[in-house]
C-alpha cells in the first residue's frame, strides 16, 4: 500500500471546497430550491408518553394547497433502528417523547403545511411520564416500551424493565480488593443532557423519478441514511440515492437515518419534489442524537504509594425514548470510567435506560466527556487523600507501553504520560497565580475505528484526476486532503484533482463522518486507490517508452526513466491515450485481542485499537461571589499517532476545547416533570462565543503507531472535546475547595457548592 | 398582498414583490435567489444570516425585508473584488478559520464591518466583534488569527 512519505502539512493547505464556502457560491441542502418544490412539517405528539387514540387528518386534507398527509397507515408498517428495532416512521399507538412524529404534511407553502399540521386533530389517553431514569428501573415503574421483548435487537443488548443495555468491566475481584486499599475514595456525580448543535439545521430533499429517489441530506452517513430509507419504505438500496451537499456541520447530531424516508415518502404522496428544513427548536427538540444524560458513582481504592488496588463504578445513562444506533453508548461509558489507568481489579456496571425523554446517541465521543468529567475529578480526591499532588498520581498510575488496560489489554506505542508531561510544561504548572486562579488537568482515552471503505481514483484525458470516496467531509478537512496525499503518490499536484464525494451512487460503502474514521479508513482506501493508479501509469509507459518499469519514476506530472529526465512521457498524454481508473480499500487493521470473557453487554468496545490519547491542562479564573468561571488557558496535547494533515488536526482541537469549555460551564438541557426541554434555544442554552474563548496551546506527540491507519495516524477528530471539561472542573475545585458535582457547571452550582463549602467550615469551628 | 419593491443586493438593484411580513434574509434567498447567508436559528443569536445594510452590520433574518427597500445590502456574494478574493476571505482559509463553512459568511460579514470601522483591532476587539456570529467548528482560534492578519497587513476590506 502506498504510504505518505512527506506530510502534506508542510504545505501550504487550502482546502479544496474552501472558495465556495468563503464566497457563498457553495450549496447545502437547505439551498435547493427544485421545480415544482413542496414544502414538508411535521406534526409532533403533544404529550411526553401518551396512547393516540384517533388522528383525523381531514381538516389537514381539505386545506387548499395541501398535497399530501401521512400517518403509520401510509407507510410500510415496518420499525427501525441500528441497534433495536423500537421506532415507525410515524408514531403507532404509542407517542414516546414530546418530538415523535404523529403525521407528517406536504403543501405548497411552508405556511401552508405549518398550518395543515395543526390541523390535524389527534386524540391521546396520557401515560405517565418516565423522566426519571433511575427510578425508572425500580420494579413495577411504567414501561416506555411494553411490548419490546418482541423487538429485533443487537443479542449483547437486553430488554429488562426499561434497561435496554447493561456491560460490565470485571477483571479480578474488586469487592474482595477494596478491602486491601489503604485508602477507599467514594463520588457521585450527574450530568445534564447536552446537544451537539451543528449551526446548520436538519434539511432533507427528495425526488422520485420512476421509481428511483433521490435524496439531498445535511447527513453525516449518507450510506446509512440510504439503509434507513430502503428498509422502511421496503425498497431496494439501489432505488435510493443520498446526496449530501455541502454540510454545516454535525458533530453527531446528524449521524444515523432520520428524516430522509419521511421526506421521501411525502414527495411520493404529493408527486413531486418535497423540502424539509428544521428550525433552531426542532433541531434541539426532535433529532434522535443528544448527548445523554448520567449519574455516576465511584469508589477507588488505592495504596499510600499513589497503585490502583481496585475500582469499582456504577453509571446510569438516558437512553429517551428510542435505541437508534446508540446501544453501544453503556459500554462506551464503562470504558472511559476506567480511563487509561493502572488498575488490579475492576468492577464497572452500567446501565442504560429508556425513558420519555428525547432519544439518546452519538454525538462527539459519545459517553466520553461526561464520564471523563466526573472521573477526572474524582481522580484528583483520591490523589487529595493520599497527599499527592495530581499530576504526580496520574504519572504514576496511567498505563505506559506493555502496561494492560481493565479489560487485560496490552498496550504499546502509546504516549499518555507524555501528553501530561507536556501539557503541564505548556500551562506553566506550579508557577505562582493571582488569588481566585488555579490549573486543573484532565487525561482521556478513545478508540480509532476500523471499517469497510472504498475509492476511485481516476485519470481525464487532459491529465486532471477525479477522486471517487466515500468519505462524508464534515468540516474537518479528513476529505480536502485527500488531493494531496494522492498528488504525492503520483507526482502531482494537489490542484490536479477535483473529489466527486457524499453521493451514494459514486462511490463504495463508507461509515460516515463518525467514529473519527475518515482519515483511518478513507485515505487507506483513497491511497490504495492511487497506488492502484500509479501501477496502471508504469505498466502504460514502460510500454510507450519501452524502457523496464523498475527504471520509471513519477515526476511533475511525467513519468519518465531515472536519470534520463528527457526520455519520459507525460501523464496527460498516457491519460489520453489509455484508461486509468484505480480502485482500492486496502487491508483493515487488526483488532487488538482482550480477555474480557468476564464482562457482559459487550459491544466492540471491550479493546482499544490504536487508542487516541490526550491531556489537557485549563487554567481557569473563579469569581466565589458569583461563581462565575472563566477559562483564560487551555493546553492540549494528543498522542494520535502520526499528524497527516496538521491544520486539519489542529482546527478539530481548537474547536474540540470550545465545545468542552461549553459542556463544562453553560450547555445543559433542563426537562420539565414532562421530559419537555426547557431551553430548546440558543438564548438558553449558551454556546462558547469567541469573546468567551480562552487562549489555547496545542501539541501533538507523534510516536510510530503500527496496526493503525494511515502512515502510523489514529483517529483525531473527537477526543478534543473529552477532557477539556474533566480539566475546568479540577480547576474550579482548586480554587473554591470542593467539586461540583453536576454537569454543566454554572455559576448557580459553583456558587452553591462555594456556599456549602463554606456552612460546612463554619459548622467545623 | 405583496408589496412592490427594490432590493439593492451586491450593487444590483432587483424588482420584487414581497409580503411583508417577509424578513430580508428569506428576500434575498428565494425571492433575489442568493443563498449564500444562511439560516441557523431566526432569532438574532447565531449570527449565520449578516448582511450588511447601508454598511451597518445587521442580522437579516430578525429584520423585516421592506425595511430595507432601496437601500443598498451586502452579502457574502458581494465581498470579493474584482481581483478575486477579498484579503478577510483569503486569511480565514489559509489561517484554518472555515471548517463546515455554515458560520463563515455571517462571520466574514461581521469582520469586514469590524474592520471597516476599526482598522486596526485588538484582540479584544475583535473577539467581542464577533460575538454574535457562533462557530461550533474551529473554536474561533483561526478566525480570530485572520482577522488581526489582515488588520496588521493593513488590508482593510
Amino acid at each position: 500500500m502506498a504510504s505518505v512519505e512527506t506530510a502534506p502539512q508542510q504545505q501550504a493547505f487550502i482546502r479544496p471546497d474552501g472558495k465556495e464556502k468563503v464566497t457563498g457560491s457553495g450549496r447545502y441542502t437547505a439551498d435547493l430550491t427544485l421545480t415544482g418544490q413542496a414544502y414538508a412539517r411535521f406534526r409532533y405528539a403533544d404529550h411526553t408518553h401518551a396512547r393516540i387514540v384517533r388522528v383525523d387528518a381531514s381538516r389537514a386534507r381539505a386545506l387548499p394547497g395541501v398535497l399530501a398527509v401521512l400517518t403509520h397507515e401510509d407507510v410500510p408498517a415496518v420499525k427501525y433502528g441500528q441497534m433495536a428495532q423500537d421506532r415507525y416512521l410515524f408514531a403507532k399507538d404509542i407517542v414516546r417523547f414530546e418530538a415523535d412524529i404523529v403525521a407528517g404534511v406536504a403543501a405548497t407553502t411552508e405556511e401552508i403545511a405549518s398550518l395543515a399540521a395543526e390541523l390535524i386533530e389527534v386524540e391521546y389517553e396520557p401515560l405517565p411520564a418516565i423522566v426519571d431514569y433511575v427510578a425508572g428501573m425500580a420494579e413495577g415503574s411504567p414501561l416506555v416500551h411494553e411490548d419490546w421483548a418482541s423487538n429485533e435487537r443487537d443479542e449483547n443488548l437486553v430488554a429488562d424493565g426499561n434497561t435496554l443495555g447493561y456491560s460490565t468491566i470485571v477483571k479480578g475481584d474488586a469487592d474482595s480488593a477494596m478491602a486491601n486499599a489503604d485508602v477507599v475514595v467514594k463520588g457521585r456525580y450527574t450530568s445534564d443532557p447536552s446537544h451537539g448543535v451543528p449551526i446548520e439545521p436538519h434539511a432533507v430533499v427528495a425526488q422520485w423519478q420512476g421509481d428511483k429517489v433521490t435524496i439531498w441530506s445535511s447527513t453525516q452517513v449518507p450510506y446509512i441514511a440510504r439503509s434507513g430509507v430502503a428498509h422502511t419504505l421496503q425498497i431496494p438500496e439501489a432505488n435510493v440515492r443520498v446526496i449530501v451537499p455541502l454540510l454545516g456541520g454535525g458533530f453527531g447530531a446528524k449521524c444515523d437515518f432520520h428524516f430522509e424516508a419521511h421526506v421521501a415518502a411525502l414527495a411520493k404522496a404529493a408527486g413531486r419534489p418535497v423540502k424539509l428544513v428544521f428550525s433552531r427548536r426542532e433541531e434541539f427538540v426532535a433529532i434522535d442524537h443528544r448527548r445523554e444524560g448520567m449519574v455516576l458513582e465511584f469508589e477507588t481504592g488505592v495504596r499510600r504509594d499513589g497503585s490502583i488496588v481496585a475500582r469499582k463504578a456504577r453509571l446510569v445513562l438516558d437512553k429517551g425514548a428510542y435505541c437508534g444506533e446508540g446501544g453501544f453508548l453503556a459500554q462506551m461509558a464503562a470504558m472511559h470510567a476506567c480511563g487509561p489507568y493502572k488498575m488490579e481489579h475492576v468492577f464497572v456496571e452500567s446501565y442504560l435506560n429508556y425513558s420519555t425523554t428525547q432519544p439518546s446517541a452519538s454525538v462527539r465521543a459519545p459517553a466520553a466527556p461526561q464520564v471523563c468529567w466526573a472521573l477526572e475529578q474524582h481522580v484528583d480526591e483520591v490523589a487529595r487523600a493520599i497527599d499527592l499532588d495530581p499530576l504526580e498520581f496520574r504519572r504514576r498510575t496511567l498505563i505506559a507501553d506493555g502496561d494492560e488496560g481493565p479489560t487485560k489489554q496490552v498496550f504499546d506505542h502509546i504516549a499518555i504520560k507524555e501528553t501530561l508531561e507536556r501539557a503541564a510544561e505548556l500551562i506553566g504548572y506550579g508557577e505562582e497565580l493571582p488569588d481566585g486562579e488555579a490549573i486543573g488537568f484532565s487525561c482521556g482515552w478513545w478508540p480509532s475505528f476500523s471499517s469497510n471503505a472504498g475509492a476511485y481514483v481516476q485519470l481525464n484525458p487532459d491529465g486532471s484526476g477525479t477522486i471517487v470516496t466515500g468519505a462524508q467531509e464534515n468540516g474537518t478537512g479528513a476529505v480536502m486532503a485527500m488531493p494531496a496525499y494522492v498528488a504525492e503518490v503520483l507526482g502531482m499536484r494537489p490542484s490536479d484533482f477535483q473529489i466527486l464525494y457524499q453521493d451514494t451512487d459514486a462511490a463504495p460503502w463508507d461509515m460516515g463522518s463518525a467514529g473519527s474514521q475518515t482519515t483511518f479508513n478513507a485515505v487507506r482506501a483513497v491511497l490504495d486507490a492511487a497506488d492502484d493508479v500509479r501501477n496502471q501509469l508504469l505498466d502504460a509507459a514502460a510500454e510507450q517508452l519501452e524502457a523496464a518499469r523498475d527504471d520509471l519514476e513519477i515526476v511533475e506530472g511525467s513519468v519518465r526513466v531515472k536519470g534520463s529526465p528527457d526520455h519520459a512521457v507525460t501523464v496527460a498524454e498516457i491519460a489520453a491515450s489509455t484508461t486509468i481508473h484505480g480502485k482500492g480499500a486496502g487491508p483493515l487493521p487488526d483488532s487488538p485481542p482482550v480477555e474480557a470473557a468476564s464482562c457482559v453487554g459487550r459491544l466492540g468496545f471491550e479493546s482499544f485499537l490504536a487508542p487516541q490519547l490526550f491531556t489537557h491542562a485549563a487554567r481557569v479564573k473563579v469569581d466565589r461571589e458569583t461563581g462565575v468561571v472563566r477559562v483564560l488557558q487551555v493546553a492540549a496535547v494528543h498522542d494520535s499517532g502520526r499528524i497527516l494533515n496538521k491544520i486539519g488536526a489542529d482546527g478539530q482541537v481548537y474547536g474540540g476545547i470550545a465545545m468542552g469549555i461549553g459542556m463544562a460551564l453553560s450547555e445543559g438541557t433542563l426537562l420539565d416533570e414532562q421530559g419537555r426541554q426547557r431551553n430548546p434555544h440558543l438564548l438558553d442554552y449558551k454556546l462558547v462565543t469567541s469573546a468567551d474563548g480562552p487562549a489555547m496551546d496545542i501539541e501533538w506527540v507523534e510516536i510510530d503507531t503500527p496496526n493503525a491507519g494511515p502512515n502510523g495516524s489514529k483517529g483525531v477528530g473527537e477526543p478534543p472535546c473529552v477532557p477539556t471539561a474533566g480539566a475546568v472542573a479540577n480547576a474550579i475545585t482548586a480554587v473554591i475547595g470542593t467539586p461540583v458535582r453536576e454537569l454543566p457547571m454554572t455559576p448557580e452550582r459553583v456558587w452553591r457548592a462555594v456556599r456549602e463549602r463554606a456552612t460546612q467550615e463554619g459548622d467545623a469551628r | 398582498m405583496k408589496v412592490d419593491a427594490t432590493l439593492t443586493v451586491n450593487g444590483t438593484a432587483y424588482p420584487v414583490q414581497l409580503d411583508p411580513h417577509i424578513s430580508l434574509l428569506r428576500a434575498v434567498r428565494e425571492a433575489v435567489g442568493l443563498t449564500g447567508s444562511k439560516e441557523g436559528c431566526d432569532d438574532s443569536e447565531c449570527g449565520a444570516c449578516m448582511m450588511l445594510l447601508d454598511g451597518d452590520p445587521v442580522n437579516s433574518c430578525s429584520y423585516l425585508a421592506l425595511q430595507a427597500d432601496g437601500r443598498e445590502i451586502t452579502t457574502v456574494e458581494g465581498l470579493a473584488n474584482a481581483e478575486g478574493l477579498s484579503a478577510l476571505q483569503r486569511a480565514f482559509l489559509e489561517e484554518g478559520g472555515v471548517q463546515c463553512g455554515f458560520c463563515t459568511p455571517g462571520m466574514l460579514i461581521s469582520a469586514t464591518a469590524l474592520l471597516r470601522a476599526t482598522p486596526a483591532p485588538s484582540d479584544e476587539e475583535i473577539r467581542i466583534a464577533l460575538a454574535g456570529n457562533l462557530c461550533r467548528c474551529t473554536g474561533y482560534d483561526g478566525i480570530v488569527r485572520a482577522v488581526r492578519g489582515v488588520a496588521a497587513a493593513g488590508l482593510v476590506p
